[in-house]
């Protein structure tokens, strides 16, 4: 693993082809040295041959003087002495030849004198005999003793002379030993260093064929990548621009063209005809944003309305910021899209909330007028009732005072059904600030409120576990006050009414207006009471306005009290639902969220 | 100015014809000493203020809704001026929205009164005014005692 990390890594392979090559540098070296040693060992060879052969023909020269010399002296023949001086030349020669062979070694140098002055002492050895024999004497006792002596001297020459041819052989198998052992090393290590670059040579050119590969493959993979973006602009709406501070140099990708209605590559990349199509107004705030970033480089985000050359308007969002590219210098890239459907739904959006609140504006007015505007003149109506009923009132005949009081009745319903009405715009209204609530102590005020009400019709109101929600204070007082006045008010006559407000312990999941709601997210409430109650089926009904289900004037109500607390539990993002039997009674649930 | 001797001064404005009727009536039947002024709007009501030699009310009855210079505008004048420092301003109008009650309030109003749908209830209101002890009320004014009940 750690080899193939190894392997994987470009610059180890650097090294190590650098090293193959001063590897192989020192091997070329290494053979040159040898190759000249092994040049000048030839050499050393054919000298020490050359002298050998030198020394010899000076022996077989001066020997066959010598037999030359003997011959003479038994034949007394003068042909014997005709080579005598050419003898003395090839000697001369041979000797000359020596010493160029020994050129500059001084021992060579000195044996070749010794063997000079040996040679001339001989040839002096000779004229000596020479000169005795010619002298007619017979039987000269000088030239035995002569004799002798040349023997002597010939045997001390041939010694000499073997012993340098000797000493030249010896050299010459030392040489020889020397030179295989050397040549047989280098050829080794050679041959291993040879091996070991060309491994490393064989390794470095598969590697290179393998980051060639990759380099490939990021190639293409880079070609598919920019293509798959380029479609991914046009898909997307998106244009790119890059602007080089250090170059002044702009760039835009093709879909940045096809923004401006226009083909790829249709003008020249440059501040001008980036901004030739913006709009007139919005031409001073776009190059007054682009100059100012280029000073504080900070990133910017601009919407700009370009007009096309067919005249119409698009509107653009452009973003841009800053970068530096490989080259190191500082790139600004900005990003186009087209954002003129989602500007113009927007500007639908806005035109449509605008005539809501106008709706809303009306709709409140509407709600003013209902109970401000209307409660005057039924005040009025009231205060003459009631001046009517203080000083005129028994002037009435009987008939007159039946109707003076269903008039009086009539007028204190409208009344109340005027205060509901603003109660029930001013709940639908509702701003939700909603705080934490504890809806036992929030029930118990409500229960002290109605004190009198309930004390009247000798109810009882018990309270059990209510949790803590999150909710509007008034509002939720008023949903728990209407909540007990309607059981007050739709209770059996001749039985207590009791009402119970707990939390149900039992709920795990129920239904509510055909949402699921579950004890995980939502408290459940329950109001239950022992009254009169109503058809189940007239359930749904009972929360809408106005509508009412008893008609019997005993029960006397406008139809807005249910209505109300159903829109309360709503701008509580709860539910409240209702479950009823005749004359058993009705139980109202009401969910809230957690 | 306010000694007790002295009649108590009381002016209405309101442009309802019927309310000063009703106002004019139920504070004749309490019998208590007073002098009623009654102006049909707020220019009215300012442009006698405004005269040098006025007299100047105890309480001013002051309605919300009228033409020309409504109610809250009035208030405004009246307590920017120091002249009239020493007279106490109740709101006598048929809104007790939330918006109105406060507004009065922050301008200066000393008490804010919803016209009765019953005239017992009127006397009872005006009789309940009449003998509220101002020095106390005003040292202790706030929003839960600015809004008047029986």
């Amino acid at each position: 693993m750690k080899f193939l990390g190894l392997y994987k890594n470009t610059q180890i392979f650097k090294i190590a082809l650098i090293v193959a090559i001063i590897v192989i540098g020192y091997i070329a070296k290494v053979f040159y040295t040898q190759m000249q040693k092994l040049d000048d060992s030839v050499e050393l060879i054919a000298n020490s041959n050359k002298t050998q052969y030198e020394l010899e023909k000076l022996l077989s020269i001066m020997g066959n003087y010598e037999m030359n010399l003997r011959n003479y002296i038994i034949t007394k023949d003068e042909s014997y002495l005709e080579d005598r001086f050419s003898n003395r030349g090839e000697i001369e020669g041979c000797l000359q030849n020596l010493r160029r062979i020994a050129a500059t070694n001084p021992i060579k140098i000195k044996d070749v004198d010794s063997l000079n002055n040996l040679i001339d002492y001989r040839f002096k050895l000779f004229r000596d005999l020479l000169t005795i024999q010619k002298s007619k004497q017979k039987n000269n006792p000088e030239l035995y003793v002569k004799l002798l002596e040349s023997s002597v001297c010939t045997e001390t020459m041939h010694t000499f002379v073997y012993k340098r041819i000797n000493a030249e052989i010896d050299k010459i198998k030392k040489y020889d030993i020397s030179h295989q052992f050397e040549l047989n090393d280098s050829i080794i290590s050679a041959f291993l260093l040879v091996m070991l670059s060309f491994s490393i040579l064989l390794l470095s050119f598969n590697k290179m064929n393998i980051d060639i590969n990759e380099l490939k493959k990021t190639n293409d993979e880079l070609k598919f990548t920019n293509l798959s973006f380029k479609s991914a602009e046009e898909i997307a709406g998106f244009g790119h621009w890059k602007f080089n501070l250090d170059t002044n140099k702009f760039t835009f990708s093709d879909n940045y063209y096809r923004l401006m209605g226009l083909e790829p590559n249709t003008f020249e990349p440059n501040l001008e005809s980036a901004t030739k199509f913006l709009h007139p107004d919005d031409f001073k705030q776009a190059i007054e944003t682009h100059k100012q970033s280029l000073i504080d480089h900070k990133p910017t985000s601009t919407m700009l309305r370009y007009v096309l050359v067919d005249g119409s308007v698009k509107y653009i969002m452009t973003v841009g910021s800053f970068t530096k590219n490989s080259s190191g210098n500082f790139i600004k890239i900005g990003i186009n899209y087209d954002i003129t459907a989602q500007y113009k739904k927007t500007l639908e959006i806005e035109e449509n909330n605008k005539q809501l609140k106008d709706i809303n504006a009306e709709l409140e007015a509407f709600n003013n007028i209902v109970s401000h505007d209307l409660q005057e003149p039924l005040r009025k109506i009231q205060m003459f009732i009631s001046r009517l009923e203080e000083n005129e009132f028994e002037l009435l005949t009987e008939n007159g005072k039946d109707y003076f009081t269903k008039i009086r009745s009539s007028a204190n319903k409208m009344q109340i059904l005027l205060i509901d009405l603003l109660d029930y715009s001013t709940v639908a209204k509702g701003d939700k600030v909603l705080v934490k609530l504890n809806l036992n102590d929030l029930v118990e005020q409500c229960i002290h409120e109605m004190s009198l009400s309930i004390e009247e019709r000798k109810g009882e109101v018990k309270v059990k576990d209510l949790p803590e929600i999150f909710g509007i204070g008034f509002q939720l007082e008023r949903l728990f006050v209407n909540l007990i006045s309607n059981s007050l008010k739709y209770s059996k006559e001749n039985s207590t009414p009791k009402i119970v407000i707990k939390s149900d312990k039992n709920f795990i999941k129920e239904k509510c207006n055909d949402k699921v709601y579950s004890s995980k997210e939502y408290h459940k409430i329950v109001v239950v009471d022992n009254g009169i109650g109503f058809k189940q089926e007239y359930a749904d009904k009972i929360f809408l306005l106005f509508k009412r289900l008893e008609t019997e004037s005993k029960y006397t109500g406008t139809g807005i009290g249910l209505a109300i607390c159903k829109k309360i539990v709503e701008n509580h993002n709860g539910c409240i639902m209702v479950k009823s039997k005749v004359n058993v009674g009705t139980k109202f649930s009401i969910f809230f969220p957690k | 100015m306010t000694t007790i001797q002295t009649p108590l001064q009381v002016f209405l404005a309101d442009d309802d014809e019927d309310d000063r009727t009703f106002f004019s009536e139920a504070i004749e039947d309490i019998k208590m000493k007073n002098k009623l002024k009654l102006f049909n709007d707020g220019r009215d009501l300012m442009d006698y203020l405004f005269n040098a030699d006025a007299i100047l009310p105890h309480i001013l009855f002051l309605d919300l809704n009228m033409p020309y210079k409504n109610g809250l505008d009035c208030l405004k004048e009246i307590r920017a001026n120091d002249r009239f420092k020493d007279v106490s301003i109740a709101i006598y109008s048929t809104s007790s929205s939330d918006e109105d009650i406060e507004n009065t309030f922050i301008e200066g109003a000393n008490i804010y009164i919803k016209k009765p749908n019953d005239f017992s209830e009127l006397k009872k209101v005006i009789k309940g005014v009449f003998n509220m002890n101002w020095q106390f009320h005003l040292s202790g004014l706030n929003k839960e005692t600015f809004f008047f009940s029986i």
